[in-house]
């Protein structure tokens, strides 16, 4: 007969002091880190393509298509970190026709659909239907099949119809700040409802997840906006990075401060819970905390985008220290994802000890699982960039205008 | 109505009655039959092999040591946490009356230093218990490394249960 006590020594030597048997192992792992990471991507970079549109601020005119698309290539993926966590493929598809209004984790299903659905597949498809109708008419084969399914088999480039795909996609965009602030918001609030757990219960939350995915967001369209200049050989709209840079900054800031505030609350509350966080912040979530989130992730961000709103570089120091900072800026949201959820079950909610996790690299839940998963949007984005070429785009406003 | 709105309509409506229409398709048969999840994960369930037999099935066979540790310190540990899961033994053991069980079948008789320190290692996070403390809720915590660790005459090394008899420490 095996020997039980060898596995629960083996067990016990990830424990500290007290934990409760069920918080040994860490049931939400680094698919879950990658959940919020990956729909705050979805949220800022609509967030970023909504400034030109509602608030007309046309010099970000050359991201607003990529940042659409960016955001569609993140909202497909999204759902599938938590599918492939649930780890039964077979019946992974039940979770999706068994939708029910009781539950805070099943409401998920609907925030997803109104927001993949109405809002940001109907802004794309207002936006491009007369460029796909023009290309279904310039190509052959299977791209003008694309072309004609894409934009529903209609034919009318009227300058009244496009007048009219203008007129909604505006009020899309304008339904759709609010829903991308529900979005994200509604992943905050999952975590910041959890009133058992000290590290993640605060009301807060919801607001702090929102603005760090709005950074995250614009982050990700300015580092993908350089890339892709670069392997088109396209020169870059520096007035647009500059404005762009800017925006960063102003919310990387409230962003910094949202989070400063919510950490001076709970040191200046000093609840029973305090000190096993104050170890935990200060032992195990150190070097992502302070490190990679605080220090990489938004001090130096803060300080060198900072600098350039009152001295402003020579371009080419530009680029490169906005395709850094971009980059330090997605590492650094995504190690303060977890922080929350890694971090959130790191200590016994006895508040007597802790348990430990290490990542491994193969299975369901290692990190390559977990790369997949960041790369596939990448892989779907190449695509739509392919079949929906935001910088092919015929002027409408041109058109309009002769008429 | 303009002719994209027509479309657009039709799309949605199309979208909705393929999803409503795959709902009665791919929605488990026993969904919903008591409440909102699928009855027959129950019986899936319920189809997993046994481990653990319960103290009560020990006890039937081995009354002598119940009755032994009944009014020990030990007397509210059940017997499967030291020994391990007993379903098999249980079942099968009557079997082998007057052989001995196959290795298959024994249970565990842990013995070492490192098993009593399981529960018995000195842990910060535990009540801490003074020498003149009699109290049966607080688990006696001692260094595993340090406590008797040798007989202090023949020098020889000593097993915990040497001095504390486990069903009766």
């Amino acid at each position: 007969m095996e020997n039980h006590l060898q596995d629960l020594h083996e067990v016990l030597s990830k424990v500290q002091g007290y934990v409760y048997p069920n918080e040994i192992e860490l049931n939400w792992s680094i698919l879950i880190v990658l959940y919020p990471y990956i729909t705050g991507l979805v949220a800022g970079a609509f967030i970023l393509a909504s400034l030109e549109r509602i608030f007309k601020l046309h010099i970000l005119k050359p991201t607003y298509g990529l940042a659409l698309l960016t955001a569609l290539s993140f909202m497909l993926v999204a759902t599938m970190p938590l599918v492939s966590h649930l780890g039964k493929p077979l019946r992974a598809y039940e979770i999706m026709v068994t939708p029910h209004l009781s539950s805070a984790m099943a409401i998920f299903g609907f925030v997803y659909l109104w927001y993949l659905m109405v809002v940001l597949l109907l802004e794309i498809w207002f936006d491009y239907r007369r460029d796909m109708v023009i290309w279904a008419n310039e190509t052959k084969g299977i791209k003008r099949f694309l072309y004609k399914a894409l934009s529903l088999w209609t034919t009318d480039i009227s300058p009244k119809a496009v007048a009219l795909d203008k007129k909604l996609g505006y009020i899309v965009t304008v339904i759709g700040v609010p829903s991308a602030f529900l979005l994200h918001g509604y992943v905050g609030f999952i975590f910041g409802s959890i009133k058992a757990n000290p590290w993640w219960s605060t009301v807060l939350m919801p607001v702090i997840f929102l603005f760090s995915a709005i950074v995250s967001g614009i982050a990700l369209v300015m580092l993908i906006y350089i890339l892709l200049s670069k392997i088109r050989k396209q020169k870059i709209d520096m007035a647009c990075l500059d404005l762009i840079a800017r925006y960063l900054f102003y919310i990387l800031l409230i962003d910094f401060v949202l989070e400063g505030l919510d950490q001076i609350h709970r040191i200046y509350e000093a609840e029973e819970s305090f000190e096993v966080l104050h170890m935990l912040v200060f032992g195990k979530l150190f070097y992502t905390m302070f490190i990679l989130q605080g220090l990489l992730g938004t001090i130096v961000p803060l300080l060198t985008l900072g600098t350039f709103q009152f001295v402003q570089p020579k371009e080419k120091i530009r680029k490169a220290v906005y395709l850094v900072t971009s980059a330090l800026i997605l590492i650094g949201v995504f190690f303060m994802r977890w922080n929350v959820v890694i971090g959130g079950q790191l200590f016994s909610k006895s508040f007597y000890g802790y348990t430990s996790f290490k990542i491994g690299m193969i299975g369901t839940e290692g990190y390559l699982m977990a790369a997949v998963w960041i790369i596939v949007p990448f892989i779907i984005l190449s695509f739509l960039l392919w079949l929906l070429p935001p910088w092919k785009k015929k002027d409408e406003d041109a058109d309009i205008q002769e008429v | 109505m303009p002719q994209q709105i027509k479309r657009l309509i039709s799309a949605f409506a199309i979208v909705i009655l393929l999803f409503l229409v795959m709902q009665q398709v791919l929605k488990p048969s026993s969904f919903g039959v008591s409440g909102h999840y699928r009855f027959l994960a129950i019986q899936e369930n319920k189809l997993k092999e046994l481990q653990y037999a319960g103290s009560e099935s020990c006890i039937k066979c081995h009354e002598d040591i119940h009755i032994e540790k009944s009014d020990g310190y030990h007397a509210q540990l059940k017997c499967e946490v030291c020994h391990g899961p007993a379903l098999r033994h249980v079942m099968y053991a009557d079997k082998f009356e007057n052989e001995e069980l196959p290795d298959s079948l024994k249970l565990n008789k842990p013995d070492e230093r490192k098993d009593c320190a399981v529960c018995h290692r000195i842990n910060a996070a535990r009540i801490k218990i003074t020498f003149d403390t009699i109290d049966n809720s607080m688990i006696k915590q001692v260094d595993p490394m340090k406590h008797n660790l040798v007989h202090k005459k023949t020098k020889v090394e000593l097993k915990c249960i040497e001095c504390h008899y486990p069903h009766q420490p």
